[in-house]
């Protein structure tokens, strides 16, 4: 099992109350899964992402990644299991702007350490898994969004990670690149064995998941 | 392709990236730099005037005297004066960058004209060998008097004091070693000016032989010295008090403490306090662009946090960043810097008479390798001090608090 949370609360401070964004969540997540998490704005859908990605601590309960408990660990090693196994996309592609695909995608694989002629050839292969290599030497600037999505999407994959979390991968994109979008992601789950868990509330995007976990007021519904 | 290279290679396209904000930080930072050269320049080139004009007017590198002596009363200075003048001048001319030695004696006296008479300062010299030597003295009228054994040259202001003119006759009254009163005739054959009131106020000059006559003796107080380059006394004085125990050698900024290291100490202070200026301007420069900077990347932090970057890959690349804008803008301030010595103040700057001089001057603006590097050093430290407080706030700001930053 990659992931495994047990009766994992978070609460946030707003107010003189803190404000619970999950309650009490279980959930299991297996290698090789590809799991959409649905829910309504403010169900704790990005919360949960949050957790599994290693940027954030549950309040309480227990969230363990390959059977470590998340909360044990300092943060320097939560940076390296996030270098070196998560890969993370975002709603807003996040890209630096003032690198080119390209360079997006290798900077993080040359910051892992890997050799210059490898990274080479590793980005390369990312960028023509999600069919932007033609554009490898644009500026994000110069890129659609789904363009940028598949470069977030690149320099995600191009690490190898265990797991590729994205958070509403769809949500800034149209409809129909948002659904080659996350088309992408699930032949990229079939052909590479990446673990993908995405959040998303577009009921057409959930059809491609193999398994939905369903979230609302920041509870797991069954 | 090291870290340290990945977050330059990030930290230099940075610069970029907003370029108006840049340009605006490069100009403060190159505004101070330049500014800091060019009052670096200008200092050099003061105390250089300044040093000049102590050992070219009448000090010399150093001198030579018995030890013991300087510094202190005697109740008969005579005793304490160096003795075989001329084996010990022979000794003096052959030591390591030597390039000429002055036999000296001074001496109080009463310079009486008509019915006016005043007290000066007498000091007898080689008249021949000192013009070679003092070319700041500064001679208004007539000359140094070379040739003539009774030629008396006297300070501007003692010559006011008197009423005399070149060519008048003077009488010198003075009390020889044994304290009886002598007496010479003198005539004025020129006229100094070095521009410290107070010296050209009492000092006249005349030479070694007639002095020795007045206080009737075949010694000298003094041996002034002048060597190849500054930086050869030390040398110089080692080998002299090897070769001369019984004498002391001493720089001319330890003989002359109150007027030239005093004030070279006193520039230095007022300089260290300009410069700290000009570098909180450039500190609170470096500090405002970095924070807007830090504030509009903080999302991307976030980013680069969640992807597996450390808080220290984050601190370093802005840090680098920062230190780049320093270099850079160092960088252009050097140039402008020496844009504006070599070509607006190549004429130098006209300054007037300082406190206790009467003379006016001109400054050359004396850029030097180690000023521009010590700036450019400043600059980056500045500029790098100047980011530490934003960055320190964004990197422990929670990931996902950075990431909801807009």
């Amino acid at each position: 099992m990659l992931y495994e949370l047990r009766g994992v609360w978070q609460r946030y401070p707003c107010g003189p109350e803190p404000v619970p964004a999950l309650r009490g969540v279980d959930l299991d997540v297996a290698r090789g899964e590809f799991l959409a998490v649905a829910g309504p704005s403010g169900s704790g859908k990005t919360t949960l992402l949050n957790l599994l990605g290693l940027i954030d601590t549950a309040s309480a309960g227990t969230v363990r990644f390959e059977q470590r408990d998340v909360a044990a660990l300092d943060e320097r090693a939560r940076t390296r299991i996030r270098r070196e196994r998560i890969g993370y996309i975002f709603q807003s592609c996040n890209l630096i702007p003032v690198f080119s695909a390209y360079e997006n995608v290798e900077y993080f694989l040359r910051k892992a350490g890997v050799a210059a002629a490898e990274a080479r050839r590793r980005v390369m292969d990312a960028l023509e898994a999600v069919d932007i290599a033609a554009q490898a030497r644009r500026w994000p600037q110069e890129m659609s969004g789904g363009q940028q999505q598949r470069v977030a999407v690149a320099r995600a994959l191009a690490r190898d990670p265990d797991v590729i979390l994205a958070d509403e991968p769809t949500a800034a994109l149209d409809h129909v690149t948002g659904l080659a979008i996350v088309n992408l992601m699930k032949r990229l789950n079939r052909e590479h064995g990446t673990t993908f868990v995405f959040s998303t509330h577009d009921p057409k995007v959930l059809a491609a998941a193999d398994r939905v976990v369903r979230l609302e007021d920041g509870t797991v519904q069954r | 392709m090291s870290r340290l290279w990945l977050l330059g290679h990030l930290a230099v396209r940075n610069l970029f990236r907003n370029r108006r904000r840049t340009a605006c930080a490069l100009a403060a930072i190159g505004v101070g730099a330049a500014g800091l050269l060019l009052f670096s320049g200008f200092n050099a080139g003061l105390m250089s005037q300044y040093r000049d004009n102590t050992v070219r007017a009448h000090l010399g590198h150093g001198q030579v005297h018995v030890r013991g002596y300087w510094g202190r009363a005697h109740p008969r200075p005579s005793e304490m004066w160096i003795a075989e003048t001329q084996a010990v001048l022979a000794t003096l001319r052959r030591l390591p960058g030597a390039k000429d030695v002055f036999p000296r004696l001074s001496f109080g006296a009463m310079i009486v004209f008509g019915e006016t008479a005043v007290a000066g300062q007498g000091l007898g010299v080689d008249v021949a060998a000192e013009a070679r030597f003092f070319d700041k003295l500064n001679v208004v009228a007539g000359d140094e008097g070379p040739g003539r054994p009774d030629g008396l040259v006297i300070g501007r202001g003692l010559a006011e004091g008197l009423g005399v003119h070149v060519g008048d006759q003077v009488e010198l009254y003075a009390r020889d070693a044994l304290g009886a009163i002598t007496s010479a005739e003198a005539t004025v054959v020129g006229i100094f000016h070095t521009g410290q009131n107070e010296f050209d106020k009492r000092a006249f000059r005349l030479p070694l032989a007639l002095a020795q006559r007045l206080i009737g003796t075949d010694r000298v107080e003094t041996i002034q010295v002048a060597l190849g380059r500054f930086d050869q006394w030390p040398a110089f004085a080692r080998a002299a008090e090897a070769a001369l125990p019984a004498l002391q050698a001493m720089p001319f900024d330890a003989i002359d403490i109150v007027y030239y290291k005093h004030g070279v100490e006193w520039l230095e202070a007022q300089f260290g306090f300009i410069r700290a200026i000009v570098l909180l301007v450039v500190f609170l420069g470096t500090f405002n662009v970095m924070t807007m900077t830090v504030l509009e990347r903080t999302a991307e932090f976030g980013t680069l946090r969640a992807n597996g970057d450390g808080r220290a890959d984050i601190a370093l690349g802005q840090m680098l960043e920062a230190a780049a804008l320093g270099l850079a803008g160092g960088a252009m301030g050097i140039l402008v810097a020496w844009a504006s010595a070599t070509f607006l103040l190549r004429e130098g700057i006209a300054m007037p008479p300082a406190p206790g001089i009467t003379r006016s001057f001109r400054i050359f603006i004396e850029l030097r390798p180690e000023h521009a590097l010590q700036v450019l050093a400043l600059c980056v430290g500045t500029a790098g001090a100047g980011c530490l407080l934003p960055i320190w706030r964004a990197v422990r700001m929670p990931i996902v608090q950075a990431l909801r930053h807009t």
